[in-house]
């Protein structure tokens, strides 16, 4: 694990920091005494390092995308199939060390908040395993886009709270999250998702997500593979600073970060924080680059993909992406959409449409470093929670069929009983 | 006497009904205002006021409306306070904000997520503006804590009733009433708020506290309203009583 000392940095240049009301000061005090103490407790890191292995299947594998590469006739691709975790997705790395943390610190009730819907699936699984209890806060339009998932943490035992202020998504539940633990915080942990909130959160899931990125160091020294560029989508920012940030020291790395260019640049139509729209502000507990409009009003934006339609950017990734370390980049939906189906079809490995962001971009840097490099992309999850949102877009009407088909189903079953 | 802050937020259910509850809270005789410019995402707030912020938005509150809004009640009674988050304040600068809101005629500012020591100059830049800002706690702030606070001389301090967020009814007892004088053992005037909604509860503060705060209840009032003038009847009445309580 990473020098103590440097393992709660608060602040990144400018970015970060602890901007809270008084009362939720003390339990982020706390927290972040614990969280360091226990990152030095070798029974702790035993513990989550087994897990990782049992529950999560770690380590994700590393797949060198043979057919894509050829097809482009540029650097060699490779995945790292973090969707292959338990749950789907990379979130379940921090759920689990937080749970565990959580576990440790005696808290007896988890909170979440979760945007596509990954993060509060993880964070069930993870309480249904330790035998916390937990409600997850959801945005209403979430809920309504991501029932899988909703079904998912309802089936771990989790209670699903829908949020239905401001706009209904991520944002909402994340203050949602805050407000129920400003009256909670003695008995409960809030287990946030994303690299992003008042410190410690961002130091904290960073360190959780770095086990990515140190796979990572792993698996290309054992097959001898030298990357000249990672690329990462970036919500929040969670999947990208854990697949980064143990590498970050080699400068010979290209990183690049894929915001969601959505369906245009006009306002609300995106999420693009680094890249032109953001500016600075303090929203959440953290100062970071945020989409806001003159006054500070937080504005509204789209993805096709829950997971990327957040409005602020976790503080490190904005420092990195200020210092010129992260290059950030824009992929629009049907730029996502249209990786999603070419990874399918080359490689067999379906995409979360959060990481066909990503994937989009590696196909631009993969013929644009040309032949003999290397690039590796992170396929932060799986796709198989959005085939409700990708089948109506690929295949419209073929969905709707199977679906009145569906319905049909239930109500001649509800007949009979 | 316990003086009583009233708290409203402007375009709150429409412009000018709000205009007609300010009214009603200044004829009713409350001895401080606390405008609430609304946020997007007011984190520290209940459901109440988090509707209404957003309500007050979508009837096109601005920042520079929200000052117009308070220059047209200075000077007409009560000391005017403006609360609100930090996005509000960076974003105008912090420099700017307090001129601006120094200018529009108010006494103070509670920005709740610009705590001592992140608070990104607000404490500067309202002494510079002759503003003071209104620092915030809480039943479980500790004695440390208590005394960095302390230590920047604040005028008031605003002291929340219990833990969680605005708007729901706070039990008073030994306990809220041990930590008003805790905090008013620092030599500032104390404010107590969050979930005071009666003339009972107002009374029972009496002798620890300054001026008592309510928020959520009187929004309540006035989203009950059907019209400007039903607004400041009602909220005269509720105001009158807790005045005089």
């Amino acid at each position: 694990m990473s020098d103590p000392d440097r393992i709660v940095q608060s602040f990144f240049g400018d970015f970060g920091g602890r901007y809270v009301a008084e009362v939720l000061r003390a339990p982020l005090d706390e927290l972040e005494v614990e969280f360091i103490t226990a990152m030095q407790d070798q029974e702790f890191l035993r513990l989550y390092r087994n897990l990782l292995r049992d529950f999560v299947g770690r380590p994700t594998p590393l797949l060198y995308a043979e057919n894509t590469s050829r097809e482009i006739g540029g650097a060699d691709i490779y995945i790292k199939l973090e969707g292959l975790a338990a749950t789907g997705a990379h979130k379940i790395n921090n759920a689990l060390g937080q749970g565990l943390l959580a576990k440790r610190m005696g808290k007896g009730r988890v909170i979440a908040e979760t945007g596509a819907g990954q993060h509060g699936v993880a964070t069930a699984a993870v309480c249904a395993k330790l035998g916390i209890p937990c409600r997850v806060y959801m945005g209403e339009v979430d809920v309504r886009r991501q029932r899988p998932n909703v079904f998912s943490m309802e089936l771990y035992g989790a209670e699903v709270v829908p949020v239905k202020t401001g706009s209904k998504t991520l944002k909402d539940a994340v203050n949602e999250a805050l407000r129920d633990w400003a009256s909670s915080f003695q008995d409960t942990h809030y287990l946030l998702g994303s690299a992003l909130g008042p410190s410690p959160f961002p130091d904290m899931v960073r360190e959780f997500q770095s086990v990515i990125g140190r796979e990572l160091i792993e698996q290309t020294q054992e097959r001898g593979i030298v990357p000249d560029a990672m690329v990462a989508c970036v919500g929040g920012g969670s999947n990208a600073i854990g697949f980064f940030a143990p590498l970050l020291e080699r400068r010979e790395i290209r990183m690049i970060g894929v915001e969601a260019g959505g369906r245009g640049s006009a306002t609300g139509d995106h999420a693009v924080r680094m890249e032109g729209g953001g500016r600075l502000g303090i929203v959440q507990g953290y100062k970071s680059m945020f989409l806001l409009d003159s006054d500070g009003q937080v504005q509204d934006t789209h993805s096709v993909s829950a997971g990327l339609d957040y409005p602020g950017i976790g503080p490190q990734l904005a420092y990195l992406g200020a210092s010129g370390r992260v290059e950030f980049t824009r992929a629009s939906d049907q730029e996502a959409l249209d990786a999603l189906r070419v990874f399918a079809r080359n490689e067999g490995v379906i995409f979360a449409l959060e990481s066909a962001h990503a994937g989009a971009q590696v196909l631009k840097t993969a013929k644009e470093l040309g032949p003999g490099k290397t690039v590796i992309v992170n396929m932060s999850g799986r796709g198989d929670k959005d085939i409700f949102i990708t089948a109506k877009e690929l295949t419209p009407q073929t969905w709707k069929d199977f679906m009145q088909r569906e319905v049909q189903e239930i109500e001649a079953k509800e007949k009979q009983s | 006497m316990t003086h009583l802050m009233a708290h409203m937020i402007p375009y709150f259910p429409d412009y000018p009904t709000s205009l007609e509850a300010a009214r009603a809270l200044i004829d009713a005789g409350v001895s401080f205002l606390e405008i609430q410019f609304p946020f997007s995402d007011p984190t520290a707030d209940g459901p109440t006021i988090e509707a209404a912020c957003t309500t007050a938005l979508a009837q096109g509150f601005s920042v520079d409306r929200g000052f117009e809004f308070v220059k047209a009640l200075a000077g007409r009674g009560p000391e005017i306070v403006i609360m609100t988050y930090a996005s509000l304040v960076i974003s105008r600068g912090v420099d700017r904000f307090c001129r601006d809101a120094a200018a529009a005629g108010a006494s103070g500012v509670i920005v709740p997520d610009l705590p001592v020591d992140s608070d990104e100059g607000l404490w500067n830049a309202a002494e510079k503006a002759g503003l003071t800002v209104i620092p915030v706690i809480v039943p479980t702030t500790s004695e440390e804590r208590l005394q960095k606070i302390a230590g920047v001389n604040p005028r008031y301090i605003y002291c929340a009733l219990r833990t969680g967020i605005t708007g729901t009814r706070t039990e008073l007892g030994a306990e809220n009433l041990a930590f008003l004088d805790r905090a008013g053992r620092t030599g500032a005037k104390i404010l107590a708020g969050f979930g005071i909604q009666s003339p009972e509860q107002v009374r029972t503060l009496k002798g620890h506290v300054h001026g008592a705060i309510v928020g959520s209840a009187l929004v309540r009032v006035i989203s009950q309203a059907a019209s400007p003038e039903a607004c400041y009847e009602s909220l005269l009445g509720v105001a009158q009583e807790l005045v005089r309580a």
